[in-house]
């Protein structure tokens, strides 16, 4: 599944993934934002396979800020624009 | 770390003959690590193209924003950079890319929007002294009343940050859009629907050849900062061939992001 978010002053978040039983697998984040280290790139992708695919997106927005170390810098990017774009991909609200 | 300032540092120019699109890649990574570590003074590199490519951002996903049968039909080789942003549609001669590796101390205490207009001021007041009004439109374009100019993208590794820049020359549209992808919610909040609209290159706003704009540049550089000519250095350069040809060639390396 594929979801597209361009976040308002920011860059296109872009997440592709699976459910598999109820639970996220395979998620690829990708887009034209800037991160620091470029390795952040796969801990973001580490923290949400597994999540439960009804967690909603204040819990996905929560579960980053927690798995990604205080030096991770993150720009025309977020947690919150990574959790809209996951929320997209699974259709959670069609009008989002 | 103390804040330093352009003139607290000895630039050095770095303008050779054209090299492939992957040892562009690689001597972006050698040379900051050069300055970062403080073997080579911090230096402003212009970049000549030796074949048409296609730059796609370190983050973005490979077939999502590149059409790979139409690159291919096109010769159009596809290489990742080390630095986020977007994709790139390069052609020799229609495009203007520079790069500046400088120490972090030059970007201290600055915002990411900061360090971006920070570090591309002189390219404005160049502009300007060619006749063009441009100005920093955050997060990392340069635009003008005409349209986008330039896009940028910064990297900061090894102690050193890398900022460079590909500004439109010319552009071949059509093409462009046949090989890149650009989706409908990319250019959702940028008021156009036309993504060939969204740039207006050099050549039409200026009226001038491609090297005299690169010209008036380096000539402002040299003004506002200090500049000497440099070439790279054997090791410099070899180094950055066996990048090219290990890293930055290879499948893992631009699907990293599939």
């Amino acid at each position: 599944m594929h979801g597209e978010y361009k976040m308002p002053g920011g860059k296109l978040v872009v997440i592709d993934l699976d459910v598999r039983d109820g639970h996220l697998a395979n998620v690829q984040l990708s887009g034209d934002f800037f991160l620091e280290p470029d390795t952040a790139l796969y801990m973001i992708n580490a923290a949400l396979d597994g999540q439960p695919a009804d967690a909603g997106k204040a819990m996905l927005a929560a579960c980053l800020l927690d798995a990604l170390p205080a030096d991770v810098m993150m720009y025309g990017v977020s947690p919150e624009a990574i959790a809209v774009a996951v929320g997209r991909a699974l259709q959670w609200d069609s009008h989002a | 770390m103390m804040r330093t300032d352009w003139r607290d540092h000895d630039w050095q120019l770095i303008h050779t003959t054209p090299q492939s699109p992957t040892l562009h890649m690689a001597l972006d990574d050698v040379l900051t690590h050069e300055v970062g570590a403080g073997r080579r003074a911090p230096t402003l590199r212009i970049w000549e193209w030796a074949a048409p490519a296609v730059v796609i951002g370190r983050f973005q996903s490979l077939r999502n924003e590149v059409d790979a049968a139409a690159a291919q039909r096109h010769d159009i080789q596809v290489v990742r950079r080390v630095s986020g942003g977007g994709a790139m549609f390069i052609e020799p001669g229609n495009t203007i890319t520079y790069s500046i590796y400088a120490p972090l101390s030059l970007v201290k205490d600055m915002s990411f929007q900061e360090a971006y207009a920070f570090l591309d001021a002189w390219v404005l007041q160049a502009l300007g002294e060619l006749g063009i009004k441009a100005w920093y439109q955050p997060l990392n374009d340069i635009t003008s009343e005409g349209g986008k100019i330039a896009g940028a993208a910064q990297t900061h590794r090894g102690g050193a940050v890398l900022h460079h820049v590909t500004m439109a020359y010319d552009i071949d549209a059509t093409k462009m859009l046949d090989v890149l992808r650009i989706g409908r919610e990319k250019l959702s909040d940028k008021g156009t629907t036309s993504a060939a609209k969204r740039v207006d290159p050099l050549r039409s706003q200026t009226g001038l050849p491609r090297e005299a704009v690169i010209a008036q540049m380096i000539a402002t550089f040299r003004r506002l900062h200090g500049l000497h000519d440099d070439r790279l250095r054997p090791d410099e350069l070899a180094d950055a061939e066996a990048l090219a040809r290990n890293k930055f060639s290879s499948a893992a390396w631009l699907a990293d992001v599939p």
